[in-house]
């Protein structure tokens, strides 16, 4: 029970400082609408390249990849607010309450899933505006929005965990950084796996992202929605979820103890 | 003040990854509503011992309970008891005062209308009732140490942990922070665990202090106990030459009575007079005057300075902390220290 109060309050905390700082949620979301505006007018006739889905705009293609391109580089900015929290001794300040210790991790993620979550509205109605279709509809719109916060949501443990090792935000950014770019290309967020020379179509299929983009372009394009395909990219998004929180668990308790 | 001991500190030790023992075998008792500091220049192993006092930080070794709770099996019934302040401040400047006390409230487990009655209360405790729904990142200085103190002290806490709550403050904020920390501990009976490297502050607060370095405990009394230590006070006075004499004739007259006083120590000539070292100036002051009286030397000036807790410092590590602090406060010069 305290678990939960805890974490809510916590949460609404670090809403309320979101929403103050509006600047946060927007400052990620520059690279993802370049991406969306100048990528898909650059790649505009990748369509016609054999290999390509028939039928299928560039757009209504990379969509789905500049979804968790934007999920994933969020995430990995999500530990800053921890750095912020352990250098100005407001961590200490909790951590001498009666505070359920998880409750400061969990509130922290959760509003990073929130903060994912609108980013991604944005980028949906931007992509709307410029023609992109959900082909699956609302059902699939939330599903979509389900899968991308998930996804956030995990990988915003890495973040948090490099966070508390480092107490840095510019390692946070540069690893952030490094991390994405190498394996958001080296997965099927922007091109299809055929396109891509074998080792890389290797490393794409163990690569995380594309498990994901898959997914959520199933649910975008038409006729390709599959169960088993939706279950495996949730499978794989909670398989990291469990070692990311086991990582970040593990760094909190010593910096907790 | 009781005479139960809430705190007691066993051969406490904390050592380092690195190896630095940053607290080396220290033991002390605060009792039940004392003001209790630690004394003692940066480094000394102030903050860390406050840090393990409050669960942050596991010691080495040594035993530790607070109002009888071990603080390693007990953690959380002890942190229901205290009330930490720490040397950041550490308030959310995104949230505004009166939300960064009710977040404090709800951690600590209060809610609804009795956090936000108590909290409504502290505003105006600390002088922040006007300033309440103003973002906490636009307060000043002391405005901010207020509004964290006041976030110590939502849940009722039995005993406060303040880690130089007022470094880096002005003179007149300073000056508030001492009479708020005054009126917790003698109005409200709050046990105040204080460190600070400042000797006024020590000296006016303090019922009792340990002057601590390098790790150590050096020196532990109260602040008037620990002065008086240094054996002596320092009186100097000034003579009128009596008719005929010259000014040598008649400090060699005054040397020759004050021999006579069993309570001087030492007498060196000074400026314009004398300066003498004795033991409880104040006791010692009459019988000066009747000595001189009965000598017939007339005195100008008398001029008692009691020993400082700097000079107490100085005895037992043979450096001062006062030369640090002028550096890091030039405006204090002249604050007072006699």
């Amino acid at each position: 029970m305290t678990l939960l109060w805890d974490t809510r309050n916590l949460f609404i905390r670090a809403l309320k400082k979101l929403t103050r700082n509006p600047i946060l949620i927007f400052f990620s979301l520059f690279q993802p609408i370049i991406f969306l505006v100048l990528f898909t007018q650059l790649f505009h006739d990748f369509n016609l390249l054999p290999g390509f889905p028939p039928g299928v705009s560039y757009l209504q293609f990379a969509a789905a990849g500049i979804l968790l391109q934007n999920a994933f580089s969020s995430a990995l900015q999500s530990g800053t607010s921890i750095v912020d929290d352990l250098n100005s001794g407001f961590l200490q300040k909790m951590l001498v309450t009666q505070v359920a210790r998880p409750a400061i991790l969990l509130g922290r993620l959760l509003t990073d899933a929130c903060r994912v979550t609108v980013q991604s509205i944005i980028i949906l109605a931007l992509a709307f505006a410029l023609g992109f279709r959900i082909e699956s509809g609302i059902p699939g719109f939330l599903l979509i929005i389900f899968i991308i916060a998930f996804f956030g949501f995990a990988w915003s443990g890495i973040s948090l965990a490099i966070g508390m090792r480092t107490r840095s935000t510019e390692t946070v950014f540069g690893i952030g950084f490094t991390l994405s770019f190498p394996l958001l290309f080296m997965s099927t967020a922007l091109v299809p796996v055929s396109f891509m020379p074998t080792w890389m179509q290797d490393v794409s299929s163990v690569n995380p992202i594309t498990y994901a983009v898959n997914a959520v372009r199933d649910l975008s394009l038409p006729g390709y929605f599959s169960l088993s395909a939706e279950l495996t990219a949730l499978g794989v998004i909670a398989g990291i979820a469990v070692v990311t929180m086991g990582a970040t668990l593990y760094l909190f308790r010593k910096v907790v103890s | 003040m009781s005479t139960t001991d809430l705190i007691t500190v066993d051969n406490l030790v904390e050592v380092y990854a690195d190896g630095t023992k940053a607290v080396d075998g220290i033991s002390f008792k605060v009792r039940d509503g004392e003001f209790f500091g630690f004394l003692g220049p940066n480094g000394a192993g102030k903050s860390t011992t406050i840090k393990i006092l409050t669960t942050l930080l596991r010691k080495t070794s040594g035993t530790v309970t607070i109002a009888g709770y071990d603080l390693e099996k007990h953690p959380k019934e002890i942190r229901k008891l205290i009330g930490v302040q720490s040397q950041d401040t550490a308030v959310d400047p995104e949230l505004t005062g009166r939300e960064n006390m009710m977040l404090q409230g709800e951690l600590q487990q209060m809610h609804g209308k009795v956090l936000g009655e108590r909290v409504d209360h502290l505003l105006e405790v600390v002088g922040l009732k006007d300033a309440a729904d103003k973002r906490a990142g636009r307060y000043s200085g002391g405005m901010k140490k207020r509004l964290d103190l006041a976030c110590t002290l939502v849940h009722e806490p039995k005993v406060l942990f303040l880690d130089e709550p007022t470094t880096g403050l002005d003179p007149q904020s300073r000056n508030t922070m001492w009479d708020y920390m005054e009126s917790l501990n003698e109005k409200q009976g709050i046990t105040i665990f204080l460190t600070t490297q400042y000797l006024e502050e020590a000296d006016r607060l303090c019922d009792r202090l340990c002057i601590v370095d390098n790790g150590k405990i050096v020196a532990e009394g109260s602040p008037v106990g620990l002065k008086q230590e240094i054996g002596a006070d320092a009186i100097t006075i000034t003579m009128e030459s009596s008719a005929g004499a010259t000014k040598e004739a008649t400090k060699v007259a005054a040397k020759q009575v004050l021999s006579t006083l069993p309570a001087v120590v030492n007498t060196i000539d000074a400026e314009d007079g004398l300066t003498i070292y004795a033991k409880n100036g104040g006791i010692f002051i009459p019988e000066l005057i009747r000595a001189f009286d009965k000598a017939n030397i007339r005195l100008v000036s008398i001029n008692v300075s009691t020993p400082s807790l700097d000079d107490v410092f100085l005895k037992h590590t043979g450096k001062r902390i006062r030369a640090e602090e002028l550096v890091k406060q030039p405006s204090r010069a002249g604050f007072g220290r006699r």
